[in-house]
């Protein structure tokens, strides 16, 4: 765990680069930070190894004092991975996966074993790569030594400084994706410095929005893109990129919150005229009032109810569908999209994740309404910002 | 044509001279490029630590280097003498700008992505000047001490006249006497230990340039 606390950074003791930071970074988890250049991200992450001393404030990983301990011994025990890769031109990869392991005097065999699986695990053969020079690879193979680099002592914490953003779009992403899979394995606690949304989005756990020195916004990537706390992060994240990352967006945000239901003791009579009244022909069979938690136990449709409308004992329960897809709060957009085509349905009802209670309901029309919502936002937007060039 | 073949004769007749006379001057410029390699490569270290010293240093180093030699041997001959001494200490002064300034610029132009690299990493400041620094500043390096040893060669024939002998004897000898040959006799060696001399560093250039960066 890292924690902040009050950490401030001042070249010139008028303006502070970072101000009064107050943070904590959990174990195994991604924490991106991002902003505008000069916001105070990088100078925030190079004071957790010391590169840069705070003016005052605390840094403490696992409890302890980082401002307490030797720096040297101290990024040792933390990965660093920087932008412009760094790779010493005049070792070997071998060499250069090992420096750290080589600095903490590991024996060579020891050291050989640790690049040898670190090389495969970045993807790169170490019979055809241990040997070779920084300048004979292409610049995604450097960051992968790069990023084996500062797995090479196994260290708990890993700073990564806009790691990917020297490379081309489409080696950023295989990189990107690697490093996804790569956490999965390793779990470490990251702090990744970028000021590209998309791939904090992509990478975050958390993601931490920078502004003068300040965490403006300290939240999930999802949160971030649903509620922004401010106008600023709103306009850092872009207003239309909810609709660029439709797994951001999940049944809960789209689902009707009021959704009728009908008890399970009700006619058929009972369940048309309530359609007439709702203007839906979908209707789901519930065990409860709508005033308590009430379980889902079949759907209604006028098919179901075909010419069963005066015949009095026949109940709900007895006519229901039990079959009908569901989703839970958590699905994405994209999956209920896909239930939607492969089921041939218009409508799913959206079930608690964990007490599986009836939630809410997603039709066409709740899609079309988020949808319109979204396009008549950005367009309004557009107009603002053209009305400011004028 | 006769004489060439007169100079030929005359230069085999003298050979022995010329011989130690030759080693006369390599040693003369030898030492002081040792000399000035043991105390300038620390001293262009040191100054990369700071900006304002490194300025101070360098520009003393240069007006050093626009004194003409001639007038340097004459102005230090009462403190030094006549003789080798105050020719190793001259050429020695000539040496150093050369040798301060490439550590300086070789240290001084390894990519800051790599200190930073190096120091993130946890180097200590002495193993990242020898695990890092200095063999990417190296060939750099190697290129002043070149420099200097071939301009010391040419300059190490003007010592002859205080007295520290080398091939320059021959050319002060030649020009009183008025003889072509006895002046070629000296110029001729001077200028092939020159070549010689750039040669071999220039191998010494490339051997000592890390592996992963000869092109």
């Amino acid at each position: 765990m890292i924690e902040f606390r009050k950490l401030t950074k001042s070249y010139d003791h008028k303006v502070n680069v970072v101000d009064q930071l107050d943070m904590v970074i959990n174990d195994g988890e991604l924490v991106v930070l991002i902003g505008e250049s000069g916001c105070g991200k990088t100078t925030t992450m190079k004071m957790i190894n010391r590169l840069i001393e705070p003016t005052s404030g605390e840094i403490l990983v696992n409890g302890e004092n980082v401002l307490a301990m030797n720096p040297i011994e101290l990024r040792r025990n933390i990965g660093y991975v920087i932008q412009k890769v760094g790779l010493m031109p005049h070792m070997t990869v071998a060499d250069n996966i090992e420096l750290v392991a080589y600095l903490k005097k590991w024996d060579k065999k020891k050291r050989r074993q640790r690049s040898s699986e670190l090389l495969d695990m970045v993807g790169l053969d170490p019979a055809l790569y241990l040997d070779r020079y920084p300048h004979e690879l292409s610049g995604g193979q450097q960051q992968r030594i790069g990023v084996a680099r500062a797995l090479a002592v196994n260290p708990d914490i890993i700073l990564m400084d806009e790691p990917f953003s020297a490379v081309d779009p489409i080696t950023r992403e295989q990189l990107q994706e690697e490093l996804i899979r790569l956490q999965d394995e390793v779990k470490k606690t990251i702090v990744f410095v970028t000021h590209d949304m998309d791939e904090a989005l992509k990478l975050g756990d958390k993601i931490a929005v920078m502004k003068d020195g300040k965490i403006i916004q300290f939240d999930t990537p999802e949160n971030i893109l649903k509620n922004p706390i401010n106008e600023f992060v709103e306009y850092f994240v872009g207003k239309d990129r909810l609709w660029k990352s439709p797994e951001m967006l999940f049944a809960q945000d789209i689902m009707h919150k009021r959704p009728t239901g009908v008890l399970a003791d009700r006619t058929p009579a009972y369940a048309l005229e309530l359609m007439r009244e709702k203007e839906t022909e979908f209707l789901v069979v519930v065990d409860a009032p709508s005033d308590r938690p009430r379980h889902m136990l079949g759907v209604i449709t006028p098919r179901e109810l075909k010419g069963k409308g005066t015949v009095e004992k026949n109940k709900m329960r007895d006519l229901m569908r039990t079959n009908h897809p569901t989703v839970t709060e958590r699905t994405n957009m994209v999956d209920v999209l896909s239930l939607m085509k492969t089921h041939h349905v218009r409508n799913i009802p959206v079930l608690g994740e964990e007490d599986g209670y009836f939630k809410g309901l997603i039709t066409y029309g709740s899609i079309v309404n988020i949808i319109t919502d979204a396009i008549t936002e950005i367009e309004s937007d557009e107009g603002k910002e053209v009305s400011h060039d004028q | 044509m006769t004489s060439n073949v007169s100079f030929l004769e005359f230069f085999i007749g003298r050979l022995p001279e010329v011989l130690n006379q030759t080693v006369r001057h390599l040693s003369i410029t030898g030492t002081a490029v040792f000399i000035a390699i043991m105390i300038g490569v620390p001293l262009g270290i040191l100054i990369t630590r700071n900006r304002q010293v490194a300025k101070v240093i360098l520009s003393v180093a240069n007006v050093m280097q626009t004194i003409p030699s001639l007038a340097f041997f004459g102005l230090m001959i009462p403190f030094l003498g006549i003789g080798r001494p105050l020719a190793i200490f001259v050429l020695f002064l000539y040496a150093l700008l050369p040798i301060i300034k490439n550590t300086y610029t070789g240290i001084q132009g390894v990519d800051d992505s790599l200190t930073e690299a190096g120091r993130g990493m946890g180097m200590t400041n002495a193993q990242l000047l020898t695990m890092v620094e200095l063999p990417l500043a190296l060939p750099v390096m190697m290129a002043g001490i070149r420099i200097a040893a071939v301009i010391n060669i040419g300059t190490a024939t003007i010592a002859a006249l205080i007295g520290a002998q080398g091939l320059g004897s021959f050319i002060f000898r030649g020009i009183s006497m008025g003889s072509n040959n006895l002046i070629l006799t000296g110029a001729v060696p001077a200028a092939v230990l020159a070549l010689t001399v750039d040669f071999i560093l220039g191998r010494v250039e490339i051997w000592l340039t890390p592996k992963g960066m000869r092109k």
